[in-house]
């Protein structure tokens, strides 16, 4: 880029000499200009650069999203039952026993109906999940008595009540990481919302603001939710998923009553700062309304923190619903969760698969978010060079 | 009553701001930023507002286009700012942020630095679009299109639209502020020292881009800035401010040639001058 002769005086300067940039994308011999990029997209590209972020986001990425699969993959309800020249899909669908001629009260078993079927060979037959155990079935009718070790069959053993591990873990993660990205997401808007509130707006309401926050963030955390815990009893509503209970959302909503201090204080500071530089007025001169010069001009300057911290809040949310679980306070009982097997873990150190596969489950997991969280605020670091490339 | 091409007029103008303190806060003392100001501005004319750093100069504009309250939520504010529009004559000071709306296509300003003055996650074709969003019904397509022309009458490219502020240079930024400004046909252009952040081949370039927008679009211009030679080169008329007062105003040429306050008689000593002999003289 090069201006016009500095020697000109200035009323003799013609505007017309001025070289615009893109001229020079005509020189031959001159390498034209990469295409325009945003900050946050080349911060991603950055990102993407540290390769041990970028494979952890991805991993937990995916394993994340099969965690969803998990009713499908890893159940004790059959896929497809061929029984008497008609279909049946039972993972969508309730049968009796009885339709299937078993002689059970409630729910067939479809494991016990499907060696049934291969013994009659009667041209029925039954199509099982990958891993055909549920998170919630008692395997009673294994030798010895539970927890069982790892076999075969069962990868990593069984806990004190005879269910598998691997699928409860597998349950488990998935409602691990939607708890902690439920309360993040909750936690973080309430956050956002009253942090640009007050940096934005300041005077009294900024004063009133803090002291409000200092107050509550005095309340200590454990106890409180320890006495609302077992204040409220859970109500199971029956036919609903677990994940639909009501003191799953009760957890979220305590534990993101806690949390969304600690972000309120960094977006108030940053919408402080911006607001004074010069955009903003432009934006005002322009006659942009107060809620756009908000969440449209300064809300995107003043993501960092939010995205930088967003991966170590997640390992905190999930580490805080283990410690619940542990001490049970936390999701009511029949749920899978990491915190209850650790639970049984501890009571059972010898069973050594009870406190290694959860501890380690935790541990891993915990591990690439923390990766992931580290490259995220490697790549949003301003400084051109650092450590982790 | 006054003159028929009067289109702006700032009337005894005082702007405080209360400074705070004490355990339990209360007023203890103020910055009078502006101390009585009045400014009258005619059709297609320029006023150079010049005057020392702190000297209340930029804060005069920004009372002008009425953002001081909505940047700065502890202001006082007494005076008046009457413009002149086809309907009749407004105090704009009196207006809430919501009623200033409809006079804000009117009047635009530019910034000082051109660095934070355009938002760094915006495209330039979006920042350009705003005003014209806010101001207009135009369609997406027409504001496309006034977008690029505005780009070409500010010398830049209209494929630049799609790039980000950071890949200029800070004259390009500048005249992206320019075409900003420009944007729904303004008739008051507040300048805020819009070239003392480049250096001085580029101030030549933006200041002749602005005498040239003038002349095509009738602007009237307040020229803020701390160089007495680039103030006289684009004003019709200069007011010099000293500690939020106008000390001396007059025509350019006859404050540039004859000043007559001694602060202004200071202010153009300091001005650089290429020949050290002349310099010298004036020392003596």
């Amino acid at each position: 880029m090069t201006q016009a002769d500095p020697e000109q005086s200035i009323s003799k300067v013609a505007a017309d000499t001025a070289v615009v940039a893109h001229e020079w994308q005509q020189v031959p011999g001159v390498p034209t200009q990469p295409a325009s990029e945003s900050i946050l997209r080349k911060r991603f590209r950055k990102f993407r650069r540290i390769r041990r972020g970028y494979w952890s986001f991805l991993l937990i990425l995916g394993l994340y999203l099969a965690s969803f699969l998990c009713p499908y993959l890893m159940n004790g309800t059959a896929w497809l039952v061929r029984y008497e020249g008609q279909f049946y899909l039972p993972t969508f669908t309730y049968y009796q026993a009885s339709t299937f001629g078993q002689e059970l009260f409630g729910e067939p078993d479809y494991r016990a109906l499907k060696e049934q079927f291969e013994k009659e060979n009667a041209g029925n037959w039954v199509l099982m999940p990958l891993y055909p155990y549920g998170p919630n079935e008692a395997l009673l009718d294994l030798p010895g008595s539970p927890p069982h070790a790892p076999s075969w069959e069962h990868p990593l053993g069984t806990d004190d009540r005879g269910r598998d591990i691997l699928v409860r873990l597998a349950y488990g993660f998935n409602i691990s990481l939607t708890f902690a990205l439920l309360v993040l997401l909750i936690a973080d808007g309430t956050g956002v919302m009253i942090g640009a509130a007050l940096g934005f707006f300041g005077g009294k309401l900024d004063l009133l603001g803090q002291r409000f926050i200092e107050i509550w963030s005095s309340l200590p955390f454990l106890y409180t939710i320890i006495i609302i815990s077992s204040v409220v009893v859970p109500v199971y509503i029956p036919g609903r998923m677990q994940v639909l209970q009501p003191s799953f959302w009760l957890l979220i909503v305590i534990l993101a009553a806690f949390e969304w201090m600690a972000i309120t204080y960094y977006i108030r500071g940053e919408f402080y700062r911006e607001k004074s530089r010069d955009y903003v007025a432009a934006a005002i001169v322009t006659g942009v309304s107060q809620p756009a010069i908000m969440f449209r001009h300064i809300l995107p300057n003043s993501m960092t923190p939010l995205i930088s911290f967003a991966p170590f809040t997640i390992v905190a949310n999930i580490g805080a619903l283990v410690a619940l679980d542990f001490l049970g306070f936390g999701l009511p009982a029949p749920t899978p969760s990491w915190g209850e097997l650790i639970g049984q873990g501890m009571e059972n150190l010898t069973k050594w698969w009870l406190v290694f596969f959860p501890l380690g489950a935790l541990f891993s997991t915990l591990l690439l978010v923390v990766f992931i969280g580290e490259a995220v605020r490697e790549a949003f670091d301003p400084k051109e060079y650092s450590r982790l490339r | 009553m006054t003159a028929p091409d009067v289109i702006l007029e700032v009337q005894d103008l005082h702007v405080r701001f209360p400074i705070y303190g004490g355990i339990i806060p209360r007023k203890k003392s103020e910055v009078r930023a502006v101390d009585g100001v009045s400014l009258t501005l005619h059709r297609g004319k320029t006023i150079g507002l010049v005057g020392e750093s702190g000297c209340g100069k930029t804060t005069v504009g920004r009372a002008i286009v009425n953002i001081l309250r909505a940047m700065n939520y502890r202001v006082d504010i007494e005076g008046k700012v009457l413009y002149h529009h086809a309907d009749g004559v407004v105090d704009l000071l009196s207006l809430g942020q919501r009623q200033m709306r409809k006079y804000r296509s009117d009047l635009q300003m530019v910034f000082q630095d051109p660095y934070s003055s355009l938002n760094p996650r915006m495209t330039v074709g979006a920042i350009i679009e705003e005003p014209l969003r806010i101001h207009t019904k135009q369609s997406k397509a027409e504001r496309k299109e006034r977008v690029r022309w505005l780009l070409e009458k500010v010398r830049l490219s209209p494929a630049h639209a799609a790039r980000y502020p950071h890949e200029f240079s800070g004259g390009q930024r500048q005249r992206i502020g320019i075409a900003r400004a420009l944007a729904t046909n303004p008739k008051i252009v507040i300048a805020d020292e819009p070239v003392s952040a480049l250096d001085v081949s580029i101030q030549a370039q933006v200041i002749n881009l602005m005498q040239d927008l003038q002349e095509e679009f009738g602007l009237s211009y307040i020229f803020v800035s701390h160089d007495l030679s680039v103030v006289r080169h684009i004003s019709d008329y200069i007011c010099v401010m000293s500690r939020g007062k106008i000390v001396e105003a007059g025509p350019a040429d006859d404050v540039y040639s004859r000043p007559q306050h001694e602060y202004t008689q200071t202010l153009l000593a300091a001005v650089p001058r290429p020949d050290p002999d002349r310099r010298i003289k004036r020392r003596a």
